[in-house]
């Protein structure tokens, strides 16, 4: 006895039929794959998500070697944290198939350190460093040693409306301080867009605000995890934690700061009570594409500015943050010195050239800054180039990823930040989880 | 009550009634349903419906040359491939395992169901740390295979208690009368009891799929590439026009693609699905 | 989510096995007859059940014993040299840090909330298919098994881009209501980042439970409820006094699964929040400590604990609430 059945109304064939339906609906969606071939060498190269660029490029280094190698590409996620758990969690496995990496920099100390990263042969380290930005090859280097190739080099700037300055009566073309723009800000009544989320955005403002007062997140960061000592209850700390806690508690970040990455602080810019912001070039052509798909004006494209990051201290030299990706080669690769010629092809100039304008990400290589696409695409090169040169890397230590998610619990959200309390709450925090004794 | 005329009031009340059950249910697929269809320029427009309808978002997963589609193409092939398997496996193993539960007497019947009770209540993340330390040691990581097996603890205890509840209710005494009507064993069990049981294992392996296909944490745990990383792992690779922006759209297209098979399932065998959720409960 | 087991089944009331076939040969011949059939047929039992009951066990006691073995030691898989046996060390740090007992209390609140919302919505649901016209029955039944049959993740990203304060519509229709506003940001807030995570669970599960229920519901003979009638009974006292109580198995089971569902909670909160503003929930600390940031040990030990804990919310269940799972099984 079923009570729930009303009887027997679908016939088994008709059922047969509908199941096929179902399946016809999928099926031939997924049944379109690509196949592989036999022939040179495949080097797999693990790509963080972009617009194609990486793919691009693997193409065309592929079809330049001239037969040698064929790079396939393999993408990992989009959040950098989880781009490094992938590649760790296969690299532990002593992976064979990681030939070449796309690694955020400050995960790269990790990976040397455990001898997951190929040693970069010295003619190779020459060739890729030459006109490299100082700040991607720190970035790309542990324990004096270049450990992987430069490959692109991100920095923020700071982005301003042309018209909420005029109205403010702030002066751009001198360098600015991070307190002259939120009372900028504050007195027209707008919302300043800084990324408040608890994601490693927040550790990339933490430490750009620290290194430009002058001060470093980690003093020795090459120690072991129990001898790691932290430089936040410094002045450099204090003015740090001041200037994130009044931008969270004033509510000048807006409501979605504590929600607010990259993305959504440029939607804030952009909207009504947008003013200053700082971000990674991007936020250009983002804003560019918009205009031309006719969803933005005109007239808000004409009123952005930009000018290099702020300063904490009036008058010392700003550290702006330092981001983009360097090229590491697995070190249980079959094909490690193909995968360096490879590296090599993938970083060259006009590569790096071309996929600033295609993918809005700024070369390491100073010599694409030449290149007339690029300084047409990015009117703002010669900011980009500057900054560069200035950026602070994050603090390069094997154990960035406890520092840094150490860093996001205490210091988040930024209303709850205070000058006095949270360098102490986070150094006592990050200290005791380093040793082990806490969860993080 | 059921088939009485019903009062003009009645009627009132559960057209009412319906329409609540109906936009309770199925708000939310609308929801995002109608931000697939949002451009990449109008995804923050807060409003619900579509400012100017797009298919820009499909275009990225489906279309060739899309950003996107290649990476959802190899995820959906992977967990329609990986959760059919699994399916099949586990209506295989729970047909044997509820035809012996349901038809013979043996000692350790009991300890098979509670088994199947136990490991249908297991915390699946706490095995997923293990899993993941033995499969890269046995190159099982990453691999269709590697996802399989422990999709076999989702789908194979509930495939193990659906069966058995359905094969309770058949009356088996019709083998053995058609057996004296002098069928062989063989064409009794293929004419009489297959018809009867047939219903009940295509409604398991409906709901077993349900739960293969909606895997997440063994999916982002023990894949990394696109070799076998099924769909709902898959999401969290979109990326947006450039690196830092929302993959809204894409996530919203692909979530919509997914859950196209879902609607069609359901709105065809919902009776099935019903009977077989609900079939332990019901008196046999 | 994902860790998912919703068709678990309740309130199978028991039912005698088939007999063997009569027998009515002299008494000595028939038991050796009787104990050669009854060794068959236990061996064919096996034979036909062993395998199901292999891989279960397989892919479930073989890796808890091995978590119990891990939890034991200071492991991080990029540091793989420096493993070292550190005994109950791990669970000793993690029982004395707040992290875990602000997860606990987090997962169980969502737990509680969700179960008893659904349990109410369910209860309705099936009620209102109980009592529904065939031709509308076979609708509602469609309606509700969309969210049943629908992706976590999936449901997860829809409920998060309605609410979410850059793309989601939910604040400008809902500004009549007090507290909302143009400038409420949902997953800034714990409770808010709660109520939306709540609510995505409640909106998934429910059919399940209300189906669990519908069936109960049909096992409530009609004469009952019809006596009651008679005798002038309102329709809250027949609800009370007759429905729940003849369906107090159907209930407890169904409170029981979900309940141990709910606790295991993990695809929300993980694209929701990820855990930020008090949100995170205990499957949520055992992910990202093993696999995020690959202390074997320490998440094997977090691991294990999430297990005691579901066998405890079981034996709570059992011993205090009575909840009859040998009913539920089937078998007695």
């Amino acid at each position: 006895m079923r009570p729930l059945d009303e009887g027997e109304t679908v016939h088994r064939s008709t059922r047969a039929l509908a199941a096929a339906l179902a399946v016809a609906t999928i099926v031939p969606l997924a049944a379109c794959s690509t196949g592989e071939g036999s022939g040179p060498p495949v080097l797999t190269w693990y790509i963080n998500p972009d617009n194609g660029g990486q793919a691009a490029i693997a193409a065309s280094c592929s079809d330049a070697s001239g037969g040698a190698y064929s790079i396939e590409t393999s993408l990992l996620p989009r959040d950098a944290a989880a781009q490094r758990e992938q590649l760790a969690r296969r690299l532990a496995a002593k992976d064979s198939s990681i030939d070449l990496m796309s690694l955020d920099p400050p995960f790269i100390p990790e990976l040397a350190e455990a001898g997951f990263l190929a040693p970069v042969p010295d003619d190779v380290a020459t060739a890729t460093t030459q006109d490299v930005v100082q700040g991607a090859i720190d970035g790309s280097t542990w324990k004096d040693e270049l450990v992987a190739i430069p490959f692109w080099a991100n920095t923020q700037l700071l982005w301003y409306r042309k018209s909420v300055a005029q109205a403010a009566g702030l002066d751009l073309t001198q360098p600015v301080t991070w307190d002259q723009i939120m009372t900028a800000a504050q007195d027209q009544d707008k919302y300043l867009a800084v990324q408040g989320a608890k994601a490693e955005s927040l550790t990339v403002w933490i430490n750009a605000l620290v290194e430009s007062a002058g001060g470093q997140i980690l003093e020795n960061p090459e120690a072991p995890a129990d001898e790691l000592t932290l430089g936040l209850e410094t002045d450099a700390g204090r003015a740090a934690a001041r200037i994130v806690g009044e931008i969270g508690s004033s509510g000048l970040g807006g409501p979605g700061l504590p929600s607010e990455d990259e993305a959504a602080s440029l939607t804030l810019f952009q909207g009504d009570k947008g003013s200053f912001m700082v971000n990674w070039p991007f936020v250009w052509s983002s804003t560019l594409s918009g205009v031309d798909a006719g969803s933005l004006d005109q007239t808000l494209l004409d009123d952005i500015g930009w000018t290099t990051y702020p300063q904490v201290v009036e008058g010392q030299d700003t550290r702006p943050p330092y981001g983009g990706i360097s090229l590491g080669v697995g070190a249980f690769s079959r094909h490690t010195d193909l995968s360096y010629e490879a590296a090599q092809c993938i970083v060259s100039a006009e590569n790096q050239a071309a996929y600033f304008v295609s993918d809005g990400n700024p070369a390491a290589n100073t010599a694409a800054y030449d290149d007339p696409a690029v300084q047409k695409a990015y009117p703002m090169y010669d900011v980009i180039r500057q900054s560069l040169e200035q950026a602070a890397p994050r603090p390069q230590t094997p154990f960035y990823n406890e520092v840094s998610t150490g860093l996001q619990q205490t210091w988040y959200p930024p209303a709850s930040v205070t000058e006095d309390g949270t360098p102490v709450t986070s150094t006592d925090f990050i200290t005791a989880v380093l040793r082990g004794e806490r969860l993080l | 009550m059921m088939g009485s005329v019903l009062s003009t009031r009645a009627r009132v009340w559960w057209a009412v009634i319906t329409v609540v059950v109906l936009v309770g249910a199925l708000f939310p697929v609308v929801s995002i349903l109608m931000t697939s269809f949002k451009g990449p320029s109008d995804l923050n427009s807060g409003t619900f419906l579509p400012p100017q309808w797009s298919t820009d978002n499909y275009e990225q997963i489906l279309s060739s040359g899309g950003s996107a589609q290649e990476l959802f193409l190899s995820a959906l092939r992977n967990s329609v491939g990986i959760s059919l398997i699994a399916t099949v496996i586990a209506v295989v193993l729970a047909t044997l395992a509820a035809y012996a539960i349901a038809r013979l007497n043996f000692p350790g019947k009991r300890l098979i169901l509670t088994t199947a009770l136990g490991v249908s209540i297991f915390p699946v993340v706490s095995i997923v740390t293990p899993l993941f330390n033995l499969w890269r040691n046995i190159g099982l990581y990453d691999t269709w295979l590697g996802l399989i097996i422990p999709y076999l603890s989702l789908t194979l205890p509930i495939s193990i208690w659906t069966l058995a509840a359905f094969f309770r209710q058949i009356p088996w005494e019709l083998e053995q009368a058609a057996q004296v009507d002098g069928a062989t064993p063989w064409q009794a069990f293929r004419k009489v009891i297959v018809p009867l049981a047939a219903p009940g294992v295509f409604t398991t392996a409906l709901i077993a799929f349900f739960i293969a296909w909606n895997d997440f944490v063994y999916g982002i745990s023990l894949t990394s590439t696109s070799a076998a990383r099924p769909v709902p792992a898959a999401l969290a690779f979109f990326t947006g026009a450039s690196y830092f922006e929302e993959p809204t759209g894409a996530i919203s297209a692909a979530a919509v693609v997914v859950t196209i098979p879902v609607v069609i399932l359901v709105v065809l065998f919902q009776r099935q699905i019903v009977s077989g959720l609900t079939q332990g409960a019901v008196k046999g | 989510m994902s860790t998912d087991t919703r068709g678990a089944h309740p309130a199978q009331p028991s039912r005698p096995e088939p007999d063997p076939a009569p027998d009515l040969t002299p008494d000595k011949k028939a038991k050796a007859a009787r104990s050669d059939r009854a060794r068959a047929e236990a061996r064919l039992g096996w034979y036909l059940a062993g395998p199901a009951f292999v891989v279960m066990l397989a892919v479930t006691l073989y890796p808890i014993l091995q978590a119990v073995y891990d939890s034991l030691f200071n492991y991080k898989l990029t540091a793989p040299d420096d493993r070292s046996f550190v005994g109950l060390g791990n669970y000793v740090v993690i029982l004395t840090d707040p992290v875990w007992w602000r997860d606990f209390a987090v997962t169980f609140f969502i737990m509680v909330v969700s179960v008893v919302v659904e349990l109410v919505l369910g209860f309705a649901l099936a009620l209102v298919m109980h009592r529904a016209i065939k031709r509308l029955r076979g609708l509602l039944r469609t309606a509700i098994l969309v969210p049943y049959g629908i992706i976590t993740v999936v449901s997860a990203f829809a409920w998060f881009y309605a609410f979410d304060i850059t793309s989601g519509y939910v604040n400008s229709w809902f500004d009549w209501v007090p507290g909302i506003g143009p400038d409420l940001n949902w997953f800034a807030h714990q409770g808010t980042s709660l109520f939306v995570i709540i609510a995505s669970e409640v909106w998934k599960t429910t059919p399940f439970i209300s189906l669990l229920l519908l069936a109960g519901l049909a096992q409530v003979p009609g004469e009952l409820e019809e006596a009651a009638k008679v005798d002038g009974a309102t329709a809250w006292q027949r609800f009370s006094r007759v429905i729940v109580p003849n369906m107090k198995a159907a209930i407890m089971v169904a409170v029981l699964f979900r309940a141990l569902d709910a606790f295991r909670i993990f695809d929300n909160v993980f694209i929701m929040t990820n855990g930020a503003n008090n949100t995170e929930v205990l499957s949520l600390l055992a992910y990202r400590t093993s696999i995020g940031q690959l202390q074997i040990g320490m998440g094997s030990a977090i691991s294990v604990l999430l297990f005691l804990c579901v066998i405890g919310i079981c034996f709570v269940a059992i011993k205090l609430f009575k909840v009859d799972l040998a009913g539920a099984r089937g078998e007695r």
